[in-house]
């Protein structure tokens, strides 16, 4: 028992889950106040600021209003995360229904048609709803309007009348006005200009009044909301529905191979019968519809991105452009360490490249890469990379290998700072231990260099892969490559009344996989540190 | 706890451990397993060589002996069926979305993937690189390609996506200026169309200031930059010349336009970068919904029935997949013709079904009630004034889906009305220019297949044209339009280059 609860104590050192420590330790009864104190303090306080956070932003939220919108709350960025797990939901349903056959084709097309049957029904009611609360919201709005509308009508009605008298009594007094008369010609100036401001002040009212008039109109009405919403449930699924069942019967892989196999067979039976001449047409056509079956057993649905397979990709992004970076970095780094002269000599290098944006690496990578790989359908290294098992489905192209580029351009600094100066900072006692023992450059290398600057390079690439999940994100946004920041960019391009639900969704994915990186590599740094390397927050 | 000091490049001093030493590599190996499967071929039979002898026999034998051999029936040979189109969020990409939703591709034995692209430019880089195999272009684009006007490449277009569906947007401020200069505006529905006359004390009041009215298009070779100019210089004002030195159009420009994405403009409005702007649906209707600004003028206004996007594809491309591009456009077609199929009364029966499909987020993504604004056939110029546009968006009405010479020839005269392209041409150029990049040959023999099939009506191909319009003077300022003498058409403009 003592042995596991030191392992274990051991694994959440390690990993730096030291929340969990006092846990452990109140499990086999050590000091037990002490852990409770320790408990409050690491787990129930985050926790509770966490729970006044969301309850502040439900309150403080509805009371900013956007044009594009209230401000979600954390009730509706769950909803619109439901959302989004719900179109992935549906997209690999419709993916899995193209490729089944048989009993299992047969047994979900019955399912399929029975719960269209229902959402027919459904979607009746629903229009009904739609309707009846449309009315509603009509007769709503115009018991506001009315008085509004006649309000304006009756003060336009005044405003242009009073101008009209104005002007007629402005005429009578610029008749009044003799030849040589300064004084009453300057009055007149002023009659008029008192005239004309009194007439855009009255503009201006009437303004107002038409912007009370349109803030009634953009009134939000509950129910029709709701009955809109529960519309546009509906009619997805339907949507889904119609489709799943066109997948299963119209377009269903296995019926096409099916229908492809029966010409071929009826071709078969023609070719068997046929002689001379006659049988080259037929000859052609058997090794056309062979052709088609073939591509036919190998197609796919054309399943859009969604956002678990986007994640997916933009992790698969970051680790390219995070290896690319340390293979880039650590050597360069050593060098550095190793020879002044060497440092002395990249060091312009550095600090030159060192502070440019993603933004503009990435037209350059995107143009370079665009200049290499010209035609990626037929690349080898694309062709190569999209048959690879694991990493196929990536579908990896261009603007992933510039955006994976860009990331290891902006992330390789703080790799390589640090490499060189855990090389730089070794004990020099060490250094004379390898003299004394004659090791050759590689042993010492290998035994002491690497080693003794592990620490610190560790720490250097947890900065980096931070560095790279931000960078990736504004990468993929620009160069359109299928990943979380072109997932940003295309709910943002939306201009949907669930945008701005989908933007905080995407803020709490972001930062949930940037902890888990953070995470991983803290993991590393200490499996390589023997003085139990600064626990991390 | 301790902070977090791995953050500062600290130094530290360290004793190691042999027995760590393994760990070094585990951060940093990843394996990669190269399994190499061939594929196998399903046909049984392997392929054999003819022998000389088999060739030197058949030299022998008359052409008479050996009979003729009838050429093979039934469906094309796909040279490519896993295809990839990009689209701009904008309700027009519609024939695209839904051939691949109501199964038009499907159909032809094409599996599309549909991919939304940020901008108009990186759509045509995506499709110069083969990123793309096609995508939903601005009319201008494919022209502008292929004279070298911006990114030169060439780029061809068998089929036109729609007609119409563009509006002019004002900020709401403008708008309430424009309604104090002129009475008839005072109204919750003014008399339509709305010229730019109004707009004129503005401009000037702003030049004098030392300012200049912003207007915002989507793209320098797009149907909004011309339509938008073409709108301002009917009243007069100068919207700016392109010149050698001046790409950007802003030469004696008395309103500067910018370059915003679509689905950007209604933010670049609110922010008050611009003061208006001219851009598709769901655009101008996105405005209505939020309140930021008035549609004023659409451009079925300005022209009447005008080309608007079309289907575009690397000349490389289509020479490379014919039969695949006769597929595409077979399919398209259809979906030209189920998004306008109409009942008995003439309304229009499948576009609230577009409209739920075009909302969803992968595809235009804005909320249907404001996709279905324009679609169903209706316009909202401000909340309280909704009205009737039956051909607000054409998709397969009045030939709207054959590429037109004469549209490719009016896209030219802009070019060169405006200065992007810099030196005068012949008329012969013009028609030559729009043949390069329009194909109805393609879009024919695509068509041919449909009535085949029984799917099309004869009367709804022209089949008989020599691909230019009649002579139209259904344009705001009632300029009348030849496509036949692009040069004549230049020299009737007030403002612009003319040639002689």
């Amino acid at each position: 028992m003592e042995r596991f609860k030191y392992s274990l104590l051991k694994i959440i050192n390690i990993s730096g889950l030291t929340f969990l420590e006092p846990v452990v330790r109140l499990c086999y009864g050590e000091e037990p106040r002490l852990q409770l104190k320790k408990i409050g303090r690491f787990i129930v306080i985050p926790a509770v600021t966490f729970m006044i956070f969301i309850w502040m932003w439900s309150i403080i939220a509805p009371v900013y209003k956007t044009k594009s919108g209230e401000v979600p709350t954390p009730a509706v960025v769950y909803e619109a995360a439901r959302g989004v797990r719900e179109f992935h939901d549906r997209e690999t349903d419709k993916q899995t229904a193209y490729s089944l056959d048989g009993q299992d084709r047969e047994a979900s097309l019955d399912q399929v048609q029975e719960e269209l049957k229902a959402i027919t029904a459904e979607k009746v009611k629903a229009d009904a709803e739609v309707m009846s609360a449309e009315i509603a919201r009509k007769a709503f709005i115009t018991e506001k309007l009315e008085p509004l509308k006649a309000e304006y009508e009756t003060k336009k009605e005044e405003f242009l009348k009073a101008q009209l008298r104005r002007d007629r009594a402005l005429k009578i007094k610029a008749a009044k006005v003799e030849k040589g008369d300064l004084q009453g010609k300057n009055n007149l100036l002023g009659y008029v200009r008192g005239h004309q401001e009194q007439t855009a002040a009255e503009l201006d009212e009437l303004a107002e009044l038409k912007t009370e008039q349109d803030d009634v109109r953009n009134l939000n009405y509950p129910p029709l909301l709701e009955a809109l919403k529960f519309q546009t449930d509906v009619a997805e699924q339907e949507q889904y529905l119609t489709k799943k069942e066109e997948i299963l019967s119209k377009s269903n892989r296995s019926l096409k191979l099916d229908e492809e196999e029966d010409k071929l067979k009826q071709l078969q039976r023609q070719y068997a019968s046929a002689t001379g001449p006659d049988l080259i047409p037929i000859a052609q056509q058997m090794l056309r519809v062979e052709e088609r079956m073939n591509n036919i057993s190998s197609s796919e649905y054309a399943k859009p991105w969604t956002l678990p397979m986007q994640i997916a990709r933009s992790v698969a992004c970051v680790f390219a452009g995070f290896f690319l970076a340390t293979a880039i970095a650590i050597p360069i780094g050593i060098l550095c360490g190793v020879s002044s002269t060497f440092m002395a000599a990249v060091t312009p290098f550095i600090a030159l490249f060192k502070p440019v944006s993603p933004i503009v690496w990435l037209p350059i990578s995107l143009i370079i890469v665009g200049g290499i790989i010209t035609d990626p359908d037929k690349h080898w290294l694309m062709v190569a990379l999209s048959e690879m098992p694991l990493i196929g489905w990536l579908q990896i192209n261009p603007a992933f290998i510039a955006s994976a580029i860009t990331v290891a351009l902006c992330s390789l600094w703080p790799t390589l700072v640090n490499t060189a100066l855990g090389v730089a900072s070794i004990d020099k006692d060490h250094i004379n231990v390898a003299r004394v023992l004659r090791l050759t450059f590689t042993q010492r290398l290998f035994k002491i260099v690497i080693p003794s600057a592990l620490p610190l390079i560790f720490a250097g690439l947890r900065i980096s892969l931070g560095v790279g999940w931000m960078v990736l994100i504004a990468a993929e946004l620009l160069s359109s490559s299928e990943g979380i920041g072109k997932f940003v960019w295309d709910m943002f391009n939306n201009g949907s009344s669930e945008t701005f639900a989908q933007m905080f969704v995407v803020v709490f994915v972001v930062g949930a996989i940037g902890l888990l990186l953070d995470r991983t590599m803290i993991v590393f740094q200490r499996l390589v540190s023997f003085d139990g390397a600064p626990a991390a927050i | 706890m301790a902070l977090n000091n791995s953050l500062i490049f600290a130094t530290l001093s360290h004793s190691f451990r042999a027995s760590r030493f393994s760990l070094l590599g585990l951060g940093l190996i990843f394996c990669l397993c190269f399994a190499g499967c061939a594929d196998g071929n399903a046909s049984s039979i392997p392929s054999l060589q003819l022998t000389e002898a088999d060739l030197a026999e058949a030299d022998l034998v008359p052409d008479s002996e050996l009979g003729s051999t009838a050429t093979p029936q039934g469906r094309m040979a796909l040279e490519k069926t896993d295809l990839k189109f990009g689209f701009i969020k904008l309700t027009d990409c519609a024939p695209i979305v839904i051939a691949k939703e109501k199964g038009f591709f499907a159909d032809e034995g094409l599996s599309v993937e549909v991919i939304a692209q940020p901008n108009w430019k990186t759509l045509l880089d995506n499709v110069i690189s083969s990123n793309l195999d096609g995508a939903h272009m601005l009319s201008g684009q494919p022209i502008a390609a292929t004279i070298g006007f911006g990114t030169s490449a060439e780029i061809i277009t068998p089929f036109t996506m729609d007609m119409n569906g563009n509006g002019i947007t004002v900020s709401n401020s403008i708008w309430e200026q424009m309604q104090q200069n002129d009475e008839n505006l005072r109204s919750d529905t003014p008399k339509h169309p709305i010229t730019a006359d109004s707009l004129v004390t503005i401009v000037k009041a702003k030049l004098a200031a030392g300012e200049k009215l912003q207007m915002g298009m989507v793209f320098p070779t797009s149907t909004h930059n011309y339509e938008l100019r073409y709108w301002l210089a009917a009243a007069g004002i100068n919207p700016g010349f392109y010149t050698e030195s001046d790409i950007g159009g802003r030469t004696d420009a008395e309103v500067e336009l910018s370059v915003t994405p679509p689905p950007m403009m209604p933010a670049t409005l609110e922010a008050g970068n611009i003061q208006g702007y001219c851009v598709g649906e769901p655009w101008n209707q996105q405005a209505v919904e939020k309140g930021i600004g008035v549609p004023v003028c659409t451009n079925y206004d300005i022209w009447k029935n005008n080309p608007e996007k079309v289907f575009g594809v690397t000349k490389s491309w289509a020479e490379a997949n014919p039969n695949t591009m006769i597929a595409v456009v077979k399919a398209l077609i259809r979906a030209g013709q189920w998004l306008d199929a109409t009942d008995d009364t003439g309304k229009l029966i499948n576009r609230d079904e577009a409209a739920r499909i075009l909302s969803r987020a992968d595809y235009v993504g804005a909320d249907f009630g404001v996709i279905k604004n324009s679609m169903t056939g209706f316009f909202f110029f401000q909340k309280s004034d909704k009205r009737p546009m039956p051909d607000f968006n054409v998709f397969y009405k009045y030939y709207c889906t054959y590429p037109w010479y004469s549209d490719g020839v009016w896209f030219l005269t802009q070019m060169r009305r405006w200065g992007q392209i810099t030196e005068p041409k012949t008329a012969e150029w013009y028609t030559e220019t729009a043949m390069k990049v329009y194909k109805p040959e393609i879009y024919l023999k695509a068509a041919k297949l449909l009535l085949e099939e029984g799917l099309i009506e004869e009367a709804d191909i022209p089949w008989e044209t020599d691909g230019f319009k009649p002579p139209t003077a259904d344009f705001i300022d009632g300029v009348t339009y030849d496509g036949k003498d692009p040069i004549g058409y230049l020299n009737s403009h007030k403002i612009g280059n003319k040639d002689n």
